[in-house]
């Protein structure tokens, strides 16, 4: 399990997952480094992006536009996206602008591994 | 509200545009409200008409042209007339034949629906022409009458017609509103017949609805002149903008002429220029022409001595005087005259010794006195002559000229002279206006005492501080509402500073201390007559005794000089006093309170007045854009939410309206500046946020906003394509009401959050399809 801090983010892998951790604030800057951290896990190939929000107290939509781009080149990739451990008030943001219609929700990283590794999460119904 | 308020208003008559015209909102209401009566003919003529009694300069005809343009846009069944008796006419015969030129121009414009034919030079024969054809043989016979009249030999008959031309309109549909502006009437003062009088007559003869403006001081006795019922009149009277409105033209006219100002400039701008609006647009179109940015007090002051030495103020008082005193050797003498009654000069100027100087009869004297009073240059107070309560820019222009033509002394001697006066009282000027604003409203709250009962110890500092000194605000409330120790307050009928009293009070600050005249009970009577005499203490700590003392004996000696016979001492200090100086305030039988009593008082008699004071209610942050600065701004409304009992959702739906309206603004404007203004404000059961930036709005932004409610799905059906643009929508879900607001500079978000919101949950925007 190799755990890297580039750009400042968080990240590891767990056979073909990773794990990706939002920061508190989730705006252009962060939005963008958790997009070249997703897309480089990708190429690395990982088949599904767990994005865990535990830290995230604060999103903005630009934010939200960014991690919409995420899901895209995630889906193109064939990849499963999970977000993990994400705050009621997040949460609303990202039902109220769409996101959750894409990707899976769970509670936590641990939630979203497991269920990864013995298959019980699919891909989301509503694709695009 | 009436839909028809909401038509743009065209911009035909009016030098600014409707947004433009600031500070006389009311006024225009009112003039409104009265175009839309109905003439009642049981009603008496008088009683159809409105007097505007108005200081001079104080744009009563920009105010008739926004009534004009008003009524214009509604289109409804009332033909606006506005006409201005012109400065330059020389004669009542030519003022009238333009009066019916004006209104058959205006009259046709109207019912063409051609604005532009207000401006066009026509002559009658090219107007009847325009004749729509409802109207066509009345306005045939008026033409014909006219030429009839016009080539008699009686001009008080041509003059006459002229101006009853309004009364002969026949069509049943519509109805004229004449706005008769006459404040140059002054000019036609050597008219062989009356011409206030011809004009008062004809508008009475119209029975309609209509407005006569003049200057206060000449309009009221020309009406009481020729109508035994003056009083009959509806009255309104234009004097010179409050501060806050003066500010607010300062503000809008200098980003009409593109003149960078800063606060400072604009309040000094607003206390130099006493608020007059006139002398404000001058001094910032001079602005503009000089492209000077007025950012000191020293480019506002050399701006103003340049335009009162040969700029547009020097025009305005050399051609008014030129008007009272034609002869320039007259003129000279009235100057120097003048000059000798300001303050400074120790003389006092009687009108005997004016006859002797001017060697002019009776009669003649008179006429200049009266001219001179009704421009409100002077004050005629018996048999005095008073310059001192003239305007302070007059005082200016008078010195100026007085050094520059009577003494003969070196124009640029007197320019810098002139200058280093103005700087020298200009940071005196502003402190004084600082300590009114920020003073407490001793005389306004005095003047509001009418025989309330209010707790006692609102005015016993020892006794109230010994129960409620640190008690919580809400705590003080219930106690004082519960306690049964009640004071009568008395019955005041006038309220004045104690300066007006005795001079001897300016030593402790010219705003410091009241003195009110009124009764206590019921009853008028010389047992119940009482004078209250008010002083506020300057003092960081409990005001001591020899402060105590020194008020006292000041407070006691004015009532002794005035011949008071019955008094009450109030003190207050802002921090209350020291025990010793209770005790003496006690020997002495004054009341004393402190700056939280006082505070307390004012909210139970006028909240309006108390709120005025505080302003604890509003914060204000400017930030930088950029640099995830919105975080900040997000961190401020977080704690002064949570303060007012936001729920943490509600707090969390805030900071995300406030980010997503600051990464609007850093967004989409072009600001010059690249900050951002944040406004946040307590309101009882609400927090208003505003956020505002200068700057250019992209067109693609407004389409943004008015779609943003019509997008609640682009989010869930289409990630790949227009994944931003959501700041506005997100804000709107968010937020109880939001407003988006293009202004002159930039752009502004009004977004409002409600304590008991309905938007506690997130709305299910995102289901299943």
């Amino acid at each position: 399990m190799g755990e890297s801090i580039k750009s400042s983010i968080r990240s590891h892998c767990v056979g073909t997952t990773a794990v990706v951790y939002a920061s508190d604030y989730l705006n252009k800057l962060t939005g963008e480094r958790i997009e070249r951290e997703c897309k480089k896990q990708l190429e690395s190939g990982a088949r599904a992006l767990v994005i865990d929000f535990s830290d995230t107290e604060l999103v903005n939509s630009i934010g939200i536009s960014i991690l919409l781009g995420i899901i895209d080149i995630a889906e193109k990739s064939g990849a499963l996206v999970v977000f993990s451990d994400v705050n009621n008030e997040t949460m609303q943001l990202f039902e109220m602008l769409g996101l959750t219609r894409h990707v899976v929700l769970a509670r936590n990283e641990q939630e979203a591994l497991s269920g990864l590794s013995n298959s019980t999460i699919q891909r989301p119904a509503v694709g695009h | 509200m009436n839909n028809q308020r909401h038509k743009p208003v065209l911009q035909i008559l009016g030098r600014v545009k409707r947004d433009e015209f600031i500070g006389r909102s009311a006024e225009l209401e009112r003039l409104l409200a009265h175009a839309s009566f109905p003439a009642d003919g049981a009603v008496a003529a008088e009683a159809q008409g409105m007097l505007v009694l108005t200081a001079p300069v104080a744009g009563v005809s920009e105010l008739l042209r926004q009534t004009f343009d008003t009524l214009f846009s509604r289109r409804e069944e009332v033909v606006p007339i506005y006409f201005a008796l012109p400065r330059a006419e020389t004669t009542a015969v030519s003022a009238a034949i333009e009066f019916l030129n004006t209104f058959l121009r205006q009259y046709f414009a109207f019912r063409r629906d051609e604005p532009e034919l207000c401006h066009a030079s026509l002559t009658l024969n090219d107007l009847l022409k325009l004749a729509p054809a409802p109207d066509l043989d009345w306005i045939q016979e008026l033409v014909e009458t006219y030429n009839q009249h016009r080539f008699g030999e009686n001009d008080r008959e041509l003059v006459r017609f002229c101006l009853t031309a309004p009364a002969r309109v026949l069509a049943n549909d519509v109805r004229v509103f004449v706005m008769f502006d006459a404040s140059q009437l002054a000019n036609y003062f050597d008219s062989p017949f009356s011409f206030a009088s011809e004009i008062i007559k004809a508008l009475n003869s119209l029975n309609e609805c209509y407005v006569l403006a003049g200057l206060r001081r000449e309009i009221l006795g020309a009406v009481e002149s020729v109508c035994a019922a003056s009083n009959a009149h509806q009255v309104l009277r234009l004097d010179r903008l409050s501060e806050d409105d003066g500010r607010n033209l300062v503000s809008s006219e200098a980003r009409r002429q593109e003149v960078v100002i800063n606060d400072e400039s604009r309040d000094l701008l607003v206390q130099q220029l006493e608020g007059t609006p006139f002398f404000i647009n001058a001094i910032l179109r001079a602005a503009r022409e000089a492209h000077l940015p007025l950012e000191s007090y020293l480019a506002c002051e050399r701006l103003y001595i340049d335009e009162l030495m040969g700029g547009r103020l020097n025009r305005y008082f050399s051609s008014t005087l030129e008007v009272i005193a034609p002869q320039p050797d007259l003129r000279a003498a009235v100057v120097r005259l003048l000059c000798e009654a300001l303050p400074g000069t120790n003389r006092t100027a009687s009108i005997e010794s004016w006859r002797r100087r001017l060697q002019l009869d009776a009669g003649e004297l008179e006429q200049l006195l009266q001219s001179l009073h009704i421009y409100e240059l002077i004050n005629r107070d018996g048999a005095t002559i008073d310059v001192q309560g003239s305007s302070e820019v007059w005082r200016d222009y008078l010195r100026s000229r007085f050094r520059l033509d009577a003494l003969r002394e070196p124009r640029a001697l007197v320019v810098a002279d002139v200058m280093a006066s103005a700087l020298k009282r200009a940071p005196q000027k502003i402190a004084r206006h600082y300590r009114r604003a920020a003073g407490l409203p001793l005389r306004e709250l005095v003047g509001t005492f009418s025989s309330q009962f209010v707790p006692q110890k609102l005015f016993q500092y020892a006794q109230y501080a010994e129960i409620y000194k640190g008690a919580m605000p809400e705590e003080i409330s219930s106690g004082l509402d519960s306690d049964k120790d009640l004071l009568r307050l008395p019955q005041i009928f006038h309220a004045a500073s104690g300066v007006s009293f005795s001079r001897a009070l300016n030593a402790l600050g010219e705003e410091n201390s009241v003195v009110a005249h009124g009764f206590e009970g019921a009853a008028y009577t010389d047992e119940n007559e009482i004078v209250w005499l008010v002083g506020k203490l300057e003092s960081k700590l409990e005001a001591d005794v020899p402060l105590v003392e020194q008020w006292l004996r000041a407070l006691e000696n004015v009532a002794r000089q005035s011949g008071f016979v019955r008094t009450r001492l109030w003190l207050i200090a802002n921090e209350g006093f020291s025990a010793a100086a209770t005790e003496l305030l006690r020997a002495h039988n004054a009341y004393s309170s402190s700056h939280q009593q006082f505070e307390i008082l004012s909210s139970r008699l006028n909240p309006e007045l108390s709120s005025a004071v505080d302003g604890e209610d509003e914060f204000v942050l400017i930030l930088p854009m950029g640099a995830d600065n919105e975080m900040l701004a997000a961190s401020t409304a977080e704690q002064i939410a949570r303060r007012l009992g936001f729920s943490t959702e509600a707090v969390n739906q805030i900071k995300t309206a406030v980010v997503e309206a600051c990464i609007n603004a850093s967004e989409h404007s072009l600001s010059p500046d690249r900050k951002i203004y944040q406004r946040f404000r307590v309101e009882d059961d609400k927090l208003v946020i505003t956020i505002s930036s200068r700057g250019i709005l992209p067109a693609n932004l407004i389409a943004n906003f008015e779609t943003a409610g019509d997008a609640e799905t682009r989010g869930a059906q289409a990630p790949t394509n227009e994944r931003r643009g959501w700041g506005l929508k997100l804000i709107r879900t968010l937020m109880d009401e939001v407003e988006f607001e293009r202004v002159d500079e930039g752009t502004k978000l009004r977004m409002t959050k409600y304590l008991r919101s309905a938007k506690v949950g997130a709305p299910p925007v995102a289901s299943d399809t």
